[in-house]
């Protein structure tokens, strides 16, 4: 992973000191209320409905073990125990005190960790497939490009007050695993005709109240145009984007708006005039990137194991968490750990000091020291070895992290909701236990097989219930929540909007309502069709049918 | 009202700001908001003092890059703390070789200078009620950074 030089120590150690600056004169009434929330927001504080929260931000969702144990630290230390990975692959902390912050940023800063532009209307994490550089189906590993652009765009003074906020994702696989199409920009490794690798670049994707699947602006951009092709869309947004209706203020609308074809003359007009500039990269430069992604010093003999084979056929338990919760990997003898942050009684993503510190054990011991937080709010161990898969499973199981529930109905992705959020306008955590409890036959959603479900608590979507399978928006209907549920939704490279299914049912009914849907794919599929499939087979009407019918 | 300029405090600012044509003094150093000044056309030719016009993200900056080494000083305003736009124009007016002064108006805060500065401000004016000496403190606060911009075109891994 990327190692801090002295210029990248120095750039965090002043912020912590300019916000604690920050802190203090708003503290001393110097700042108004107005200017400390753009100030903040850009630390990753926001006020919540109980107490400040800190949003920390994990680069492209990698972090080592030292870092865990940080993060461990804070939670014990600063919170009440426990974090949340959001569906940025950052963690956020909910009960910090306002003054405690600037020490915690300290804290942070001692291993080489931040809160910079974790929110705010800038530029955010940039983030990418949990599974970069071990997956086999990967064309190159999206890390080092993922880098050059938190460099890029770590304080750039242009881009720090923007009309909203702005989000890229980077793949390097034809298989999305980062929703790069709902993001602002999302980056796709790609092979030209002449065998070079470079850029697929789309623009104007996004959630939120006005979801949109991100158009192509560029099928193919040279890796060293990268940063000056990113520039040149974000100051054609800067520019132009909309700042008088905050809801109508991402670069999607400006996208809409003004039509793809026009929005692109407009970036390839700016881009001509900059692309020959200092924005270009160098080869030394990206060289001297990827040298810190190198793959890691493999163990040769790992594939000779045969003890998995054994454990498989002895032990149930295991195999079905082998089965779910692990991803193959490119070199013989590995695989890939998906640790499960969704239990079945706790809220999904959230993970407790005593579980950091377990998962950072565990990387140290057996994955090279790293682990990654994956878009779905999990974390993931990379580079684990057939030999050690045992091991890790029951320390995993042991500390409650090991549910065999990856890409199954209950491996949701939940926002924390109005228990929490000043934004939301229902409850998600209710719903999300109610769900928990009505599906806990693990065999009828191995039989359901893959099916993403996604639950946010209000229109701002960021629980991506827009791209679920099944997707599930909280609403407030006179002082009551109310759940609408779509379906045939996707955030993979197939990616398409859900349809809502019909009227919004009672906070009671979710999980009934969800039976019913499952019912009627279970009656419409055919042999080996996904749930997402037979939607997109048969269209909503048998669902909605089933749902609505009159009883009799 | 308090003044920047190449973070020094200034007392004296020379330049007048004038909002409507009939009133056009014959000598002073002018401050045309870009209507105005497109507006004034010839009758500011022969006009003995300066000129400078005053910019803001609704306008379109072609006429002034066309006629850049005319203006002494280019204002461009900050009409919320929140409107970002301001930034670009800078980086916009300095690439094309603008070398004037280049002012901040409107209500550039102190937690927006450094940025400001190396967007390619040199000058920033402020209401009498928000401004302290403290704010020369801003410009150091952070002392590295990443990207290149108008102060220094270079990213850092190009400066050593």
């Amino acid at each position: 992973m990327y190692i801090y030089n002295e210029v990248d120590q120095k750039i965090v150690d002043e912020r912590v000191e300019q916000f604690r600056d920050q802190t203090r004169r708003f503290l001393a009434g110097e700042l108004s209320d107005d200017q400390f929330l753009a100030l903040r927001l850009m630390n990753g504080l926001y006020i919540q409905r109980h107490a400040p929260m800190l949003r920390v931000a994990i680069p492209y969702g990698l972090i080592s073990s030292v870092q865990l144990r940080k993060l461990a630290h804070i939670a014990r230390t600063y919170d009440k125990g426990y974090g949340h990975f959001t569906t940025r692959t950052n963690i956020q902390f909910n009960w910090p005190k306002l003054e405690e912050v600037p020490d915690i940023l300290a804290e942070l800063a001692q291993v080489q960790m931040h809160a910079i532009q974790t929110s705010g209307n800038c530029i955010r994490n940039t983030t990418t497939d949990p599974f970069a550089g071990v997956t086999p189906d990967e064309l190159e590993d999206p890390r080092p490009w993922c880098e050059i652009i938190r460099q890029w765009s770590t304080l750039h003074p242009e881009f720090a007050y923007l009309p909203r906020k702005f989000k890229i994702a980077v793949t390097g696989s034809p298989r999305d695993r980062a929703a790069s199409q709902v993001h602002d920009i999302g980056l796709h490794l790609v092979k030209n005709d002449a065998g070079e690798v470079g850029f697929e670049v789309l623009v104007g994707g996004g959630l939120g109240r006005t979801p949109i699947i991100g158009k192509q602006i560029r099928p193919f951009l040279a890796k060293q145009d990268l940063l000056s092709y990113l520039e040149a869309i974000l100051r054609v947004y800067n520019l132009k984007g909309r700042r008088d209706n905050k809801y109508k203020a991402r670069i999607k609308i400006l996208v809409e708006a003004m039509g793809i074809d026009a929005f692109r003359e407009e970036v390839e007009a700016e881009w001509d005039t900059i692309r020959s500039s200092e924005l270009a990269l160098t080869d030394a430069e990206v060289a001297r990137v990827k040298g810190f992604f190198q793959p890691f010093e493999y163990d040769a003999s790992a594939a000779a194991d045969t003890t998995l084979q054994g454990q498989l056929e002895s032990d149930e338990a295991f195999r079905v968490w082998y089965e779910r919760n692990t991803h193959e990997h490119k070199v013989a003898g590995y695989r890939s750990v998906v640790v499960s942050l969704k239990p079945q009684l706790a809220p999904a993503g959230d993970i407790t000091d005593l579980q950091l510190e377990v998962v950072a054990d565990l990387a140290e011991q057996y994955s090279f020291g790293e682990a990654r937080s994956t878009h779905e709010q999990n974390l993931v161990l990379a580079d684990v070895k057939n030999a050690d898969l045992y091991a890790v499973w029951q320390k995993l199981a042991e500390h409650n992290m090991a549910r065999p529930n990856i890409g199954t109905l209950t491996d949701m992705i939940v926002c924390p909701g109005f228990d929490f959020c000043a934004l939301a306008n229902a409850k998600t955590l209710n719903i999300a236990e109610q769900i928990n409890q009505a599906f806990d036959d693990m065999d009828y959603l191995y039989d359901l097989g893959d099916i993403r479900l996604n639950m946010s608590g209000c229109i701002n979507a960021c629980g991506h219930h827009h791209v679920g399978n099944i997707g599930i928006l909280g609403v407030d209907k006179k002082g009551e929540d109310w759940y609408q549920i779509t379906i045939g939704g996707s955030d993979r490279e197939d990616a398409s909007l859900g349809k809502v299914l019909g009227k919004s049912v009672a906070a009671d009914d979710v999980a009934d309502t969800l039976k019913k849907i499952l019912e009627a794919y279970v009656e419409q599929r055919t042999d080996e069709e996904s749930f997402l499939e037979c939607v997109r087979r048969v269209g909503v009407d048998p669902f909605k049918e089933k749902v609505y019918a009159v009883a009799h | 009202m308090p003044l920047l300029i190449d973070r020094q405090i200034v007392n004296e600012n020379g330049w007048l700001l004038v909002e409507e044509a009939e009133t056009l003094p014959q000598s002073a150093d002018l401050l045309l908001p870009l209507a105005l000044y497109l507006e004034c056309g010839e009758t500011l030719k022969g006009h003995k003092g300066r000129i400078a016009v005053k910019v803001n993200g609704d306008d379109d900056l072609t006429p002034v890059l066309e006629s850049k080494d005319l203006f002494a000083m280019i204002a461009i305003e900050f009409p919320a703390f929140r409107d970002g736009r301001g930034f670009s124009l800078a980086r916009i007016l300095r690439r094309a070789g603008y070398k004037g002064e280049l002012r901040a108006v409107g209500s550039p805060a102190r937690d927006q200078l450094g940025y400001m500065e190396r967007c390619g401000f040199n000058a920033f004016e402020f209401a009498d009620e928000e401004f302290s000496d403290d704010f020369l403190k801003a410009f150091g606060e952070i002392s590295v950074r990443y990207q290149g911009s108008s102060d220094d075109p270079r990213p850092v891994y190009l400066q050593n």
